[in-house]
């Protein structure tokens, strides 16, 4: 799924205008400009060869480097293997998974295109917002929440089966639950691609086709669908890789692909069976091997060329009526029935998300009995042992933000990806600076080379690699010199970069996974600068670095925070990787999610757990919703749009004959006290009563919530109403207003959160247990 | 002003510019004329300090500014593009090199103020972004862009090439107004011969690398230097082996004339100059018209004589009109020729 994101930088960027071969005129600053230049070029060489190619090297080499029982070397042991045991089973289930999942995503992908954006289908707003919620919510949060739905206990399957009598129960496991899952996961970011190819098609081609009497569906075979076919092309491969490299469906779902193989063989012992780590390495070499030649061929495709509109005057896309009634019938059960196949895990998570550990756990929904003890809860857990004794598991029933690993595992990941996401930038931007100063020099082709190799390393093969590589003897004066170093600094000697290291080597990781992503993303940012705009700035007599501050920076800064959001989007609710380092200092937040629920109830622990996973999905939606947002709404708009914006508001709010704007800011700043005052008053009452459980504080700290964000509301709209002549002073003080109540809806907050966090006790305490929890 | 002393430019193995010699005197409108690929834009790229030259000097009032950056030369430019921040207002695309200069916000203000007052812009348009401006009012933010800074010369590098057709000829002349007023030094990159011959005080006409002339636009234009001159400025008939021995022009050379410089006069429409008997030198052939091109302000006629075409410019004044295959006199003065 990880790949598929890759194709957001499809459209090939426009050839610069005038080539230019002139050398910048060298002043005094060339010898800081030299130091500069060996201090990056060391720090890319390290980069590229200490986590990009000498790991990866060294897990081939791993392959032929096999000794036998006698201790002599063995080169083809693997290999023979390979041929004489089952591993070729792995590669065939993985192939064929990658088959089937290109044709099954390819025909609701293109269906799902065809509905909302082709055809004139009623409701087709509300259609594409549910086919694009798996956006959302992806990788491991996806498959187990259709796994909660369709397993032989779910909720799905036991309404089926009620329908359907003779239904097999346990239908959802294997190649079918796989292709299932992924068919819907996948097609999100296929449809979302393929969209953009549709909506460029100019529709006076259609309308000539139609002149010169063709039929609707003539049409779109041969005018529409030729047009589309590059895109589809490119869209077809990343899919078969993605098939190929799938490795949360398939871990979870049970079906022995090759990358959930690659996880255990690396995690398995000699002691166990034969040299699992070099098979493990022979796998993922050939993993690689199909990702190359396949985007060898992509390549090779994309050189040739697209199908550009030749049109100036393009017209825009007019939505086709189906005039066949029943084909139109037809078409608009087809949609909603896909439409219901996407909402339903969605509303499922949304309303389980609410229900007590009972109801999650018998798979009921009661509408009278809501809980947020899934986010919030920190309660015991009383049974009776076979003694007959009451027994406690203290807080066997934990919420995402009520239960020490999960918020440990949420930070974790928080850190690990904002840290990689932001160094992802950080280098590319470097690189790709680099690249356009020495545009027609070699070098800058092989800096790009460089930065695009993790793109034909399956993830989990750079994970593994690092693992072993990291681990081994070549270490071994390094780890010495470090063990030296720490001796000399007084501190416990780091001997071993993997044990030691997990977390900065899963940032290692995850940074260089998505360098080629974000390379081709900020690449295609920087052919937006006009070259004369760099002219321009050095000749107003700005220096190389204010030039690139000031001038180059805000050109391609939305896209580099469109790109560092989506890369933090993808690593925040990463599985693989963190899976396949497999060390506990390494537990990402999906980790954590996905371990507890398989101990689910074990030893009366972990009750809710499925409700918690319930709880934590709808978290990782609503972060993700609002990264998306926030990238494809707000941050896509330039400076003349922001202006026009701002201009149209402020006309409107001077033309109000009432100060409307003010007024309704002035309400919401009060509204926002308001609820401070309501929270407060409770929470004293409830500390004077004795009784801060969890359930009514999770409550007011939602209040609270609700209280900041109509505050922050409030300022906005006071904020525009000050603008109205008559506004004026209501505008100002709804102002001062409603900044109170986002100071008191604040603290508020951090008060609720402070006993939801810790323990119900005093006041005092649960501050000094938060500090505690925070510092450690 | 600004003096080019025997400029050498190369880029790799190709000699870009061969021993370019200029000197734009100050206050002066100098402009450099050439087909595409000619040096122009990397002479001014040698002004600008964008290109180093392999040898030769710039020097700037007297002072050598070969070696000097780009940034402090004081050279303010005009690009082609208009090369506009897109990030930033139109108040802070002007302000961009006084703000460089670290001058105070009361006097950016000031300035930026006075300097959009100059070029027309409102205060309303600068606080608009670029791209919500038309491409004639991103002009005027260019210039003031260019100009705000205070620069001793100004470059402009085909300012109006990317405007239709009315909006150039309504520009060049305000640009020639701006110019005027602020009395600046301007060198001004174009290969448009019209605009060339209306703005400049003087032009340098390129080709390959080469400065082919340097004079007033009269002189470029009635006495090219060269055929190449002769050739891309304006339009000109050459005149064939035939025609030459009836001038009794010499026949080892290559000749020209002007279009405007060629009488013509027919049966029903004698001209004064016709029955003035006796001009001295002035060779009459009689012709045919062959086509005529109507362009309203005047009509082009091809006139087959002395075995060749020949392009003749009328006034359209209702006397001067020629019916396709009527017969006709033309009126050829040597002194007109320009031979090569």
């Amino acid at each position: 799924m990880q790949t598929m994101a890759s194709e957001t930088s499809m459209p090939a960027p426009a050839q610069r205008k005038r080539h230019r071969n002139e050398k910048d005129v060298i002043s005094g600053r060339s010898h800081t400009a030299n130091l500069w230049k060996i201090f990056g070029g060391i720090l890319f060489a390290i980069l590229f060869f200490g986590f990009m190619l000498l790991p990866c090297m060294d897990t081939l080499t791993s392959i032929f480097t096999v000794r036998d029982a006698a201790g002599n070397l063995d080169p083809l042991a693997v290999i023979r293997f390979f041929f004489a045991g089952n591993m070729p089973t792995f590669l065939w289930n993985s192939l064929k998974l990658a088959i089937v999942l290109v044709i099954t995503v390819n025909v609701v992908g293109i269906s799902i295109v065809l509905l909302t954006e082709y055809f004139d289908i009623k409701g087709a707003k509300i259609l594409r917002l549910g086919y694009m919620t798996t956006l959302i919510y992806s990788g491991v949060a996806l498959v187990t929440g259709y796994q909660f739905l369709y397993d032989q206990n779910g909720l799905m399957t036991k309404w089926l089966a009620e329908l359907f009598p003779g239904m097999n129960k346990s239908w959802f496991t294997g190649f079918s639950a796989v292709i299932f899952t992924m068919t819907f996961a996948c097609t999100s970011n296929h449809a979302l691609f393929l969209r953009n190819a549709i909506r460029g098609i100019d529709y006076n081609t259609v309308e000539a086709a139609r002149n010169m009497g063709a039929k609707p569906f003539r049409v779109l075979f041969k005018v529409v669908m030729p047009t589309l076919l590059p895109t589809l092309f490119s869209l077809t491969v990343m899919t078969f890789i993605t098939g190929l490299c799938a490795m949360s469906a398939p871990t979870l779902l049970g079906y022995n692909s090759i990358n959930p193989e690659i996880v255990r063989l690396a995690g398995s012992s000699t002691a166990d069976e034969a040299f699992p780590q070099a098979r493990a390495a022979l796998l993922s070499v050939i993993l690689a091997l199909f990702t190359v030649i396949l985007l060898t061929v992509l390549n090779h495709y994309e050189r040739k060329g697209h199908y550009l509109s030749v049109s100036k005057t393009k017209a825009k896309l007019v939505k086709q009526k189906i005039q066949n009634p029943v084909a139109n019938i037809l078409a608009h059960i087809y949609a909603y029935a896909l439409f219901i196949i996407y909402m339903t895990p969605v509303v499922m998570i949304l309303v389980f998300a609410f229900q007590n550990w009972g109801n999650v756990r018998t798979k009921t929904i009661d509408f009278s009995n809501w809980t947020l003890s899934n986010f919030f809860g920190n309660q015991d857990y009383v049974y009776q042992n076979w003694k007959g004794r009451d027994v406690t598991r203290k807080g066997a029933i934990s919420g995402v933000f009520g239960n020490e690993s999960t918020v440990g595992g949420i930070r974790l990941s928080f850190v690990m990806s904002a840290i990689a996401a932001a160094l992802a930038c950080v280098i590319v931007v470097a690189v790709v600076n680099y690249i356009f100063k020495n545009k027609h020099r070699k070098r800058s082709r092989v800096a790009e080379a460089c930065m695009l190799f993790p793109w034909l390393l399956p993830t989990i093969l750079i994970c593994y690699s690092y693992r072993i590589f990291f681990n081994s003897d070549i270490f071994a004066g390094v780890r010495l010199g470090l063990a030296g170093f720490g001796e000399v600094q007084g501190t416990t000697p780091s001997v071993n970069l993997y044990m030691d290291n997990v977390r900065f080597l899963i940032i290692m990781a995850y940074t260089v996974v998505k360098l080629p992503f974000a390379l081709r993303m900020i690449k295609a940012a920087f052919y937006a600068i006009d070259e004369e705009l760099e002219d321009a700035a050095k000749n107003l007599g700005a220096s190389p670095l204010v030039t690139f501050l000031r001038v180059k920076l805000p050109i391609v800064l939305p896209s580099v925070l469109a790109v560092f959001a989506l890369n933090f989007n993808a690593l925040f609710t990463e599985y693989d990787m963190g899976a396949t380092f497999a060390k506990p200092e390494g537990r990402t937040y999906a980790m954590v999610i996905q371990s507890m629920c398989a101990e689910e109830g074990r030893d009366n622990m972990n009750m809710n757990a499925s409700g918690r996973r319930c709880a934590a999905t709808v978290f990782i939606m609503i972060v993700s919703g609002l990264i998306l947002y926030l990238v494809y709404g707000v941050g896509s708009r330039d400076l003349a749009e922001r202006i026009a914006r701002r201009d149209r508001r402020i006309a409107k709010v001077k033309a109000e004959k009432f100060p409307a704007r003010a007024t309704l800011g002035l309400a919401l700043g009060l509204a926002g006290i308001a609820s401070f005052v309501i929270l407060s008053m409770q929470l004293v009452g409830m500390a004077a009563a004795g009784s801060l459980t969890v359930d009514p504080v999770a409550l007011l700290f939602l209040l609270g919530c609700l209280g900041l964000g109509l505050s922050i509301a409030g300022t906005v709209f006071s904020g525009r109403g000050r603008r109205n002549p008559k506004g004026r002073a209501i505008g100002i003080i709804g102002m001062i207003l409603s900044i109170l109540g986002i100071v008191l809806s604040a603290a508020a907050i951090l008060v609720t959160l402070m006993i939801l966090m810790g323990n119900p006790g005093s006041v005092t305490e649960t501050f000094l247990s938060v500090m505690g929890f925070l510092k450690a | 002003m600004i003096q080019l002393k025997d400029i050498v430019v190369k880029f790799g193995d190709f000699e870009a510019l061969h021993n370019i010699n200029v000197h734009v005197k100050e206050g002066e409108f100098f402009t450099f004329l050439g087909p595409s690929g000619c040096g122009k834009t990397t002479t001014l790229r040698t002004i600008t300090g964008f290109i180093e030259p392999v040898s030769g000097s710039v020097s700037m009032q007297g002072r050598d500014i070969t070696n000097v950056p780009i940034e402090k030369r004081n050279i303010g430019i005009v690009f082609q593009s208009y090369a506009l921040f897109p990030t930033m207002t139109v108040r802070n695309n002007i302000a961009f090199g006084l703000k460089i200069q670290h001058c105070s916000r009361a006097e950016i203000k000031e300035r930026v103020d006075r300097i959009a007052r100059k070029v027309d812009l409102s205060d309303e348009q600068l606080d608009k972004a670029v791209s919500q401006l038309s491409g004639g009012q991103q002009q005027r933010v260019a210039i003031a862009r260019a100009l705000v800074t205070e620069p001793a010369v100004i470059c402009m590098d085909e300012p109006l090439s990317n405007l239709d057709a009315k909006l150039r000829v309504n520009l060049r002349n305000e640009l020639k107004k701006m110019q005027r007023e602020f009395g600046i030094t301007t060198i001004y990159v174009t290969h448009d011969q019209e605009e060339a011959l209306t703005l400049s005080d003087r032009i340098a006409v390129f080709n390959n690398g080469y400065i082919e002339q340097i004079g007033t636009p009269n002189e470029v234009y009635n006495h090219s230097a060269t055929e190449f001159v002769a050739n891309f400025i304006g339009d000109i008939n050459p005149i064939g082996r035939e025609l030459a021995q009836i001038m009794e022009l010499p026949e080892d050379r290559n000749h020209y004339i002007r279009l405007e410089r060629i009488g013509v006069s027919s049966k029903s429409n004698e001209k004064k100059e016709d029955k003035e008997k006796k001009q001295k030198g002035v060779f009459k052939v009689p012709g045919v018209i062959e086509m005529q091109e109507y362009y309203g302000l005047y009509i082009k006629y091809y006139i087959q004589a002395a075995g060749q075409s020949l392009k003749v410019i009328e006034k359209n004044d209702g006397i001067s009109i020629y019916e396709p295959g009527e017969k006709v006199t033309l009126r050829l003065n040597p002194a007109d020729v320009m031979s090569y």
